[in-house]
C-alpha cells in the first residue's frame, strides 16, 4: 500500500514515521520486510512495522531520512568513478551538494548511518564528500583536520615521505 | 589391550583429516605485509593512549576504504604518511589497482612493478624510481583489511596438490577412452571426467610451458584481464601480465587472463594443439561432426558463431567462482602449465552462496574464490558428506596435461594452485545437448553470452533461427531428433521452470517407495 508507513527507532528511542516507499531505500529495512513475506501472503494493514536503528541517533537519522525522502523527488545523479571534477557542485545536483555542507562529525556519522542501514546513494554522497574534504592537502594538515594523532615513529615517518614523493607529484 | 591406542590404524583424528576443513585454510602463506591483524586481537593490546585515530571519527573500515576509493594518487600518498592507520588501509592494493585501471582505460598496461602502488607510478615516471617498501605497522586491528589480505593469501591444502582421496571426480586414461565410450558413459548421461594426460602430447604442453616461447607469439598484442572485484578490466602485454603474476602484495582477487580471440583457427597458439587434440580426443574433433556430431556451432562459420575459444592464464589463487557455461554448452579443459582444483555441484544442485533469482538469470555470489572458501567451506563439507548421493559436490586435483570435460548445466568452481597456470578451454554443442541448446536459444534470449559486443557475430535475437537454418542444411536428422524433444532435458534449466513444490509436496509425490534417480541430467 502507497500510504503504508514505517516507524523509525533512533538509538535514543524516539520514533519517526515514514512512508514505506522512503524507508525501503534502506536495504536494512527492506530486508526486515521480507523476512516477513515468507509468512504472511497479505499485508497486515493494521499493524505498523517498527524498525529498531541502535547505531543512528536522532539528528542523524532526521537527515538521513531528509535524504531518502528528496530522492523521491529528485534522483540522485549517480557517483561514478573515474570521476569528472573534484567539486561537488559539479558531479551532483545543488540539493545533494548542499546537504553534505554539514559539520565535519555530522558528516562522519551520515557515513556511519548510510553504512549501517545500507543506503547506496547516501553512502556514495557522503564517501565522496569526505574524500573532497582529503584533497590536496598534506600530511600535517591531513592531522589538523582530521585532529589525529600520526603515531607513526620518526623512523617510519621518514620512510613513508622517502617513497611517497613520486606518488604525491603524481 | 592388544594394541596400544597409538597402532590403530586409522584412529579417529587421522581419518578426520583426508578431507579438507575450513581451519585447513587459516593458516596464511604470508603475513599481512602492513601489519594488519584480525579485529579481535584488540583485546590483547595495550588500552591506555590518548591519541585520536581515524577510527574514532568512523569505525567502519569498509567506509573508509570507499572514501579512499574516490581519492587519487597524490592524495592516497599524502594520506598514507599522515598517521598509522591511513599507512595500512590507504595501501590496500586494491586502491591502487583500480587507480591504474582508470587510467589504463584506454591503453595498455605494459610496465608492471612488484606492487599495484609501484605499477601506478611506473605510469608517471620513465625513470627507475625505487620500489615500494611495505612497512609492518603495528597496532592496527581489522577485519575487512586482513580479510582481503586472508582472501589472496590462504592456504592451500596439502591434500589438494596431488591426488587424493578427496578427489571424487570420475577420471580415466586418456588411452581408455574411445569416442563411443565417451559419449555413452559421459557425454550423454551428462557426467564430467577427467582425462588423464589428454593433453601431454601436445605440442603446446612442452611449448607453453617456457615463457620466451608465449612471448615470442605473443609479441605485440595485448590480453584482455579481469576480475569479480575490479571495476574495469585490464589490457596488458604478455611479459607485464607475467611479471605481475609474480607480484609481491597481494589484491584480494588476481585479475585473471581470459581471452577469447587469442587462440584463432589457424594461428601458431592454435597449431600447437588442434591437430594433436584430434588424434588424442577424437570425440572432440570438429571435422568429425557428420559422424560425431560435435561442435555443432561450426555450421554458422567461424565470425558468426558466438565466442567459442579461450586461453586462460593466471597466478596462484585465481580461479573461477561459481558458474555454468554459458549458452547451454559442454566445454573441455585443458591444464597445460600448473595445477587446477575443480569443485562440481550437480545441474539443478545450488551450490553454497550462490543465489540463482527465479528465472536462473542473476546470480549473486562472494566476488573471489578466497572469500567463498572462507565463508561458505563448512557448508559445502557439510554436503559433500550428508547431501542425497546424486546432489553431493564433486572435486577434483587436474595436473598438467589433464584434460577435464564439463558437461552443460554443472556449476564449477576452478582455483589456480600453482605460480603461473596456464590452460584453453573450448565450449561447444553437441546431438548430446542440442535440444537444450535449441530451447535456450529460443527462450534465453537475454542470457545468451559471447556474441554482443563482435559486429560480425551473429546477434541474440537472430541466433535461434540462424543456427536451425544451417543445420537444416549441414546436419538435418540431428536437427529434427533434436526438435522431437519437447522439454529440457537437463535441471540446470528444468527445475528453473518448474513451480517450487515444498518438501512435504515433494515427498508426497515420492510416494511409498520413492525410485532414486542418479541422473545428471
Amino acid at each position: 500500500m502507497e500510504d503504508a508507513i514505517v516507524k523509525l527507532t533512533s538509538k535514543e528511542g524516539e520514533t519517526f514515521d515514514v512512508p514505506r516507499k522512503v524507508a525501503m531505500m534502506s536495504k536494512l529495512v527492506k530486508d526486515t520486510f521480507s523476512d516477513d513475506d515468507d509468512e504472511d501472503d497479505e499485508e497486515d494493514e493494521t499493524e505498523v512495522k517498527e524498525v529498531p536503528l541502535p547505531n543512528v541517533t536522532a539528528p542523524v537519522l532526521k537527515k538521513v531520512i531528509e535524504y531518502c525522502t528528496h530522492y523521491q523527488e529528485e534522483e540522485m545523479t549517480p557517483i561514478q568513478t573515474p570521476l569528472k571534477s573534484g567539486t561537488l557542485d559539479e558531479l551532483v545536483q545543488a540539493w545533494y551538494a548542499n546537504f553534505v555542507k554539514v559539520d565535519r562529525n555530522m558528516l562522519f556519522d551520515l557515513v556511519a548511518a548510510a553504512n549501517f542501514m545500507d543506503i547506496k546513494p547516501l553512502l556514495d554522497l557522503t564517501c565522496l564528500a569526505v574524500s573532497i574534504l582529503i584533497k590536496g592537502k598534506s600530511a600535517q594538515e591531513l592531522r589538523q583536520m582530521f585532529n589525529i594523532s600520526a603515531e607513526l615513529s620518526p623512523e617510519e615517518q621518514a620512510e613513508a615521505q622517502r617513497e611517497n614523493a613520486a606518488a604525491e607529484s603524481s | 589391550m592388544t594394541e596400544a591406542p597409538c597402532e590403530r590404524r586409522t584412529s579417529p583424528s587421522k581419518r578426520m583429516r583426508l578431507d579438507v576443513t575450513a581451519s585447513d585454510f587459516a593458516e596464511l602463506e604470508h603475513l599481512h605485509p602492513y601489519g594488519a591483524l584480525p579485529g579481535g586481537n584488540v583485546f590483547f593490546a595495550e588500552q591506555a593512549r590518548s591519541a585520536i585515530r581515524p577510527s574514532d571519527l568512523l569505525p567502519d573500515d569498509d567506509a573508509w576504504l570507499h572514501i579512499l576509493g574516490y581519492c587519487n594518487g597524490r592524495d592516497l600518498g599524502c594520506l598514507v604518511r599522515s598517521c598509522r592507520y591511513f599507512y595500512v588501509a590507504g595501501h590496500s592494493p586494491e586502491l591502487w589497482r583500480d587507480l591504474v585501471l582508470r587510467q589504463c582505460e584506454k591503453r595498455a598496461i605494459r610496465n608492471v612493478g612488484p606492487t599495484w602502488k609501484d605499477t601506478y607510478v611506473k605510469l608517471f615516471y620513465s625513470e627507475t624510481i625505487p620500489p615500494h617498501r611495505p612497512m609492518s605497522i603495528p597496532g592496527i586491528y581489522s577485519d575487512t583489511l586482513y580479510r582481503l589480505h586472508s582472501c589472496r593469501s590462504f592456504s592451500i591444502p596439502k591434500v589438494w596438490l596431488d591426488r587424493s582421496p578427496t578427489d571424487t571426480l570420475e577420471r580415466v586414461s586418456v588411452n581408455d577412452l574411445t569416442v563411443s565410450q565417451f559419449k555413452s558413459r559421459y557425454e550423454k548421461p551428462n557426467i564430467p571426467v577427467l582425462i588423464e594426460g589428454a593433453a601431454k602430447d601436445w605440442k603446446a604442453f612442452e611449448r607453453w610451458n617456457r615463457p620466451e616461447y608465449l612471448l615470442q607469439h605473443a609479441a605485440g598484442r595485448t590480453f584482455r584481464t579481469t576480475s569479480g572485484v575490479a571495476p574495469l578490466p585490464g589490457n596488458f602485454s604478455l611479459d607485464a601480465y607475467l611479471k605481475y603474476c609474480e607480484s609481491t602484495i597481494l589484491e584480494e582477487a588476481p585479475l585473471y587472463l581470459f581471452d577469447r580471440t587469442a587462440l584463432e583457427p589457424g594461428s601458431h597458439l592454435w597449431n600447437d594443439y588442434m591437430e594433436d587434440l584430434k588424434s588424442s580426443c577424437p570425440y572432440w574433433d570438429p571435422e568429425l561432426m557428420k559422424s560425431n556430431g560435435h561442435d555443432l556451432f561450426q555450421v554458422l562459420g567461424e565470425g558468426r558463431r558466438p565466442d567459442h575459444t579461450w586461453l586462460i592464464a593466471g597466478p596462484k589463487r585465481s580461479g573461477s567462482v561459481f558458474h555454468i557455461d554459458p549458452n547451454c554448452t559442454h566445454a573441455w579443459n585443458a591444464a597445460i602449465c600448473g595445477r587446477k582444483r575443480w569443485i562440481f555441484y550437480p545441474p539443478g544442485v545450488t551450490p553454497p552462496g550462490v543465489h540463482p533469482s527465479a528465472d536462473g538469470d542473476e546470480v549473486t555470489l562472494p566476488l573471489s574464490v578466497g572469500e567463498w572458501i572462507f565463508q561458505f567451506w563448512d557448508e559445502h563439507m557439510q554436503r559433500k558428506q550428508s547431501a542425497p548421493l546424486h546432489e553431493r559436490p564433486l572435486e577434483c586435483t587436474a595436473m598438467p596435461g589433464d584434460v577435464i570435460f564439463v558437461p552443460h548445466g554443472w556449476w564449477h568452481l576452478v582455483v589456480n594452485l600453482d605460480k603461473m597456470n596456464i590452460a584453453i578451454t573450448h565450449n561447444y554443442v553437441s546431438d548430446s545437448n542440442l535440444s537444450n541448446t535449441l530451447k535456450f536459444l529460443e527462450t534465453k534470449v537475454d542470457q545468451i553470452s559471447g556474441c554482443r559486443d563482435r559486429e560480425e557475430s551473429i546477434k541474440p535475437e537472430h541466433l535461434s533461427e540462424e543456427f536451425k537454418k544451417a543445420l537444416k542444411q549441414q546436419v538435418p536428422e540431428l536437427l529434427s531428433e533434436a526438435l522431437k524433444v519437447p522439454t529440457w532435458t537437463c535441471r540446470a534449466w528444468k527445475d528453473a521452470e518448474a513451480p517450487k513444490k515444498s518438501v512435504i509436496e515433494q515427498a508426497k509425490e515420492a510416494g511409498p517407495c520413492p525410485s532414486f534417480s542418479f541422473s545428471f541430467l
